[in-house]
């Protein structure tokens, strides 16, 4: 099959197909810049989507639980390795990214005998500045867009995130606390998982509404903050539960 | 997983064919560089660690303003005696060890596990330390948390890796003998024990125990007020580790004026 050029390009469409269907029902997350930190955020059903990457880098993930452990281990070793041999200040998630992550993500994606990465991604290096943060969104296909500060949304549907990041972006003030910006997320999260359009205004005086309320029953929200001032070299301050539903 | 033990760094190092520890002892092997004096001692809120500043290479002063209490991690320290150059890279491979451990497996390492990393290190360094070059003897802090209480442990190690809980005290390096006498004579019959100390008055008593250890021993810095050398002390408690400034030592120091 491998011999015929077309045949090949018909494999690899069909395996993009069956990767976005195996994570079509996968819940978002979210990385924001906050005058604190970057906040991340992602609502699970018990398995683990934020996690701490290394010094001043963590990600958040929708995707096979598998798969997600997979690149976390990717990831971490990478960084551990980069820290010992040469120093802590030397890792970040752009070389982590492109130098070993994209790659090995691309070659499972077009190596067409071998399982591919059901997984979306974001990653998050906290910096002086919020305009100086590092965020990007890595996808199953080995694929990276770098952004710095700001808002970031990986979502199961592609489709629907300029329109999230953009409201997010004038809905968050970079002043809020975490806990607050975090409950600007989850409206993102239930109108994302919904399918619904974005409230207007934001008003949260009398905290979430009903509807996020019940979208959140039984699930778990997982938040954590790379802080951006801190006495500690590890920045990654785990926030959750923030809220059990 | 990448490496044959979750979340074991020297098998990832192994697999990368990097070897920390590794080298080979010469018979022309230069004047090795020592640091001397380190120790640990219980007072009423933790475990106080404080080092001298010097490092000697045989009747030379190589260096006074060296850091010989390494945080390894917010709950432990670890105080090096002996050769710089290995114990400064245990140091590291420890750093590194644990918080790969920590963030791979979403769980930090258990006391027992961070105690043997170091014993693991240390036998590591086996064949340098036979041949008298390499040779260190650590003495390590750190917590175990018992319900919700974190209470910290002191341990000391010979060159070969053997690990000893100490109950109320550790020392190394060139100047232990006399530390040691120090806080045997004073925990035993002292008027205030260390481990029934304040802060401040652990403070002092840590930088009185080296003024005595330098006086009997010369690769020991002690304490220098008119050169702005003072010890390095660091405090491990159940809140994790903190280091007692410069400012605070002086402030301690007056209030016992």
């Amino acid at each position: 099959m491998t011999e015929e050029p077309f045949r090949w390009l018909e494999a690899i469409a069909n395996r993009r197909e069956y990767v976005q269907q195996q994570i079509a029902t996968g819940s978002p997350v979210f990385a924001v810049s906050l005058d604190a930190g970057i906040l991340l955020l992602g609502v699970g059903s018990g398995q683990s989507k934020v996690f701490e990457v290394f010094d001043r880098q963590a990600m958040a993930a929708l995707g096979h639980p598998a798969d997600i452990e997979r690149v976390r281990n990717i990831l971490i070793d990478a960084a551990h390795l980069e820290a010992f041999t040469r120093a802590a200040a030397d890792v970040n998630v752009r070389r982590l990214v492109s130098f070993g992550l994209s790659p090995q993500l691309k070659q499972s994606f077009e190596q067409i005998f071998q399982a591919p990465f059901m997984i979306n991604l974001l990653l998050a290096e906290v910096a002086e500045k919020p305009a100086q943060d590092v965020l990007v969104q890595v996808s199953f296909d080995g694929g990276f867009v770098i952004q710095h500060g700001g808002v970031m949304v990986a979502a199961a549907k592609p489709e629907q995130v300029p329109s999230v990041t953009k409201w997010l972006k004038d809905s968050i003030d970079p002043k809020l606390p975490p806990e607050k910006a975090s409950l600007v997320l989850l409206l993102a999260w239930d109108a994302l998982v919904r399918n619904q359009s974005l409230p207007e205004t934001v008003d949260l005086t009398n905290g979430l509404p009903l509807a996020c309320r019940e979208q959140l029953t039984g699930k778990v929200v997982e938040a954590a903050l790379l802080e951006r001032q801190s006495v500690n070299l590890a920045r990654y301050v785990p926030l959750t539960p923030l809220l059990t539903g | 997983m990448s490496t044959g033990i979750a979340g074991d760094f020297l098998g990832l190092l192994a697999q990368n064919n990097l070897r920390p520890l590794a080298a080979e002892a010469s018979t022309r092997a230069p004047e090795q560089t020592h640091a001397t004096t380190v120790f640990a001692f219980r007072y009423r809120d933790g475990v106080l660690v404080a080092g001298d500043r010097r490092a000697t290479a045989g009747n030379v002063i190589v260096a006074d303003d060296v850091n010989k209490i390494i945080e390894i991690d917010r709950y432990s320290l670890l105080a090096i005696a002996g050769v710089p150059a290995m114990a400064f890279e245990m140091a590291r491979v420890m750093q590194v060890s644990f918080a790969y451990y920590r963030r791979s497996q979403l769980q930090p390492l258990s006391l027992e596990a961070k105690v043997r990393a170091l014993a693991r290190l240390l036998r590591e360094n086996l064949p340098l330390t036979l041949q008298g070059v390499g040779v260190v003897a650590p003495v390590f802090a750190t917590v175990e948390a018992q319900g919700d209480k974190m209470v910290p442990r002191i341990y000391f190690y010979d060159p070969l890796g053997a690990q000893f809980e100490a109950v109320a005290f550790a020392a190394s390096g060139s100047g232990s003998g006399t530390v040691r006498s120090v806080l045997s004579f004073q925990e035993r019959f002292g008027e205030v024990k260390p481990s029934t100390m304040s802060l401040n008055r652990a403070i002092r008593f840590a930088h009185d125990t080296l003024t005595v250890a330098s006086e009997f021993d010369s690769a020991t810095g002690g304490m220098d007020p008119a050169r702005t050398v003072w010890p390095v002390i660091k405090v491990l408690d159940g809140n994790g580790v903190r280091d007692v400034q410069t400012a605070e030592q002086i402030a301690a120091r007056k209030e016992g004026a």
